[in-house]
């Protein structure tokens, strides 16, 4: 079956009904402040790798306080975010915005493992250093334009429903 | 009656130059409406920290005016992007923006958030450890993420009810 006929099949399910015509407002509230949780607790690990705040903590302890918190934040984005796709599944395929979207958010994800795989097993030597080496700032700069990038893309999908 | 007496400044504003040639383009509105969400992300990003730091939650090394003092800056730069940008869209559309119910309340809400960073909430974070009990430390992050977010939510129903 086509992707569009697929999309269009999903549309007719109820829960794409009940959130298209009641549940919407609701859900997409959500989304938008849990860009507190997700985004506004990764940009502080960000920050801390780019040395410009917290600099006398050590990397790990920033990572350590927010990973709950960011963990349960990125969850409740998938959640509510698949939950409004399904309620414009069609729009959003189409929409260039959410293309773009889906394109920065898995960069952002490459950019998290490159850097967990590369980069983070030796924080060890520079965990307490004020401005940490060059790549871990790069992943930390290219995390923070790449959220931003997800941020700008996500509202301007909102004009294509 | 404050409302009322506002009147004339809004008309004035929605008028203006300025007012008209926001008004005339979905385009300029879209991106401060990117701006007012990544304002949004830092602020409210940096009040969760705030609060997380002074209910004892994460941030060991240190005391939470040390944590202030670290956020803080970044924090009132999401402060001024969501304000600076908040105030160029209802510019653009300040006619109906005012009329809104829930525009009224969020500014409301948004004044006593303020007074209470300002006041209550500096002198808590910034009070040498053992000034306030764990329950009055709590109380106020708490007091704080409730007066933060309610601004959010009721920024979000604007755009729904």
């Amino acid at each position: 079956m086509p992707v569009v006929e697929w999309l269009h099949a999903l549309e007719q399910t109820r829960i794409s009904e009940v959130v298209r015509e009641s549940a919407f407002p609701y859900i997409e509230g959500t989304h938008v402040l849990g860009l507190s949780l997700s985004v506004g607790m990764i940009a502080w690990v960000d920050l801390r790798l780019v040395g410009a705040t917290m600099r006398t903590r050590p990397v790990s302890e920033v990572y350590e306080s927010v990973q709950g918190w960011m963990l349960a934040g990125f969850c409740l984005m998938f959640v509510t975010g698949a939950l409004l796709f399904v309620a414009h599944a069609t729009k959003a395929y189409e929409s260039v915005f959410f293309r773009a979207k889906v394109a920065f958010l898995l960069l952002a994800g490459i950019n998290a493992l490159i850097f967990h795989w590369t980069v983070n097993h030796r924080t060890t030597s520079w965990n307490d250093a004020p401005v940490p080496p060059t790549a871990a700032r790069v992943a930390g700069l290219t995390s923070l334009v790449l959220w931003l990038s997800v941020i700008a893309a996500g509202r301007l999908f909102a004009y294509d429903l | 009656m404050v409302w009322s007496a506002l009147q004339p400044v809004v008309n004035w504003l929605g008028g203006s130059a300025l007012g008209v040639w926001l008004g005339q383009s979905p385009t300029r509105i879209a991106i401060l409406f990117v701006v007012h969400l990544a304002g949004l992300t830092l602020l409210l990003g940096g009040t969760i920290v705030m609060s997380l730091g002074l209910a004892g939650v994460g941030f060991r090394s240190g005391s939470s005016a040390q944590l202030a003092r670290e956020i803080g800056p970044w924090r009132m730069a999401g402060l001024a992007l969501a304000i600076i940008s908040g105030f160029l869209i209802f510019t653009g559309g300040a006619l109906t923006y005012f009329e809104g119910q829930w525009f009224r309340r969020k500014m409301t809400l948004l004044l006593i958030a303020v007074i209470f960073n300002f006041s209550w909430f500096r002198i808590v974070t910034n009070a040498p450890d053992g000034r306030f009990g764990p329950w009055a430390r709590r109380l106020t992050a708490g007091a704080s993420l409730l007066l933060w977010f309610g601004v959010g939510v009721s920024g979000r129903a604007i755009a729904f009810f």
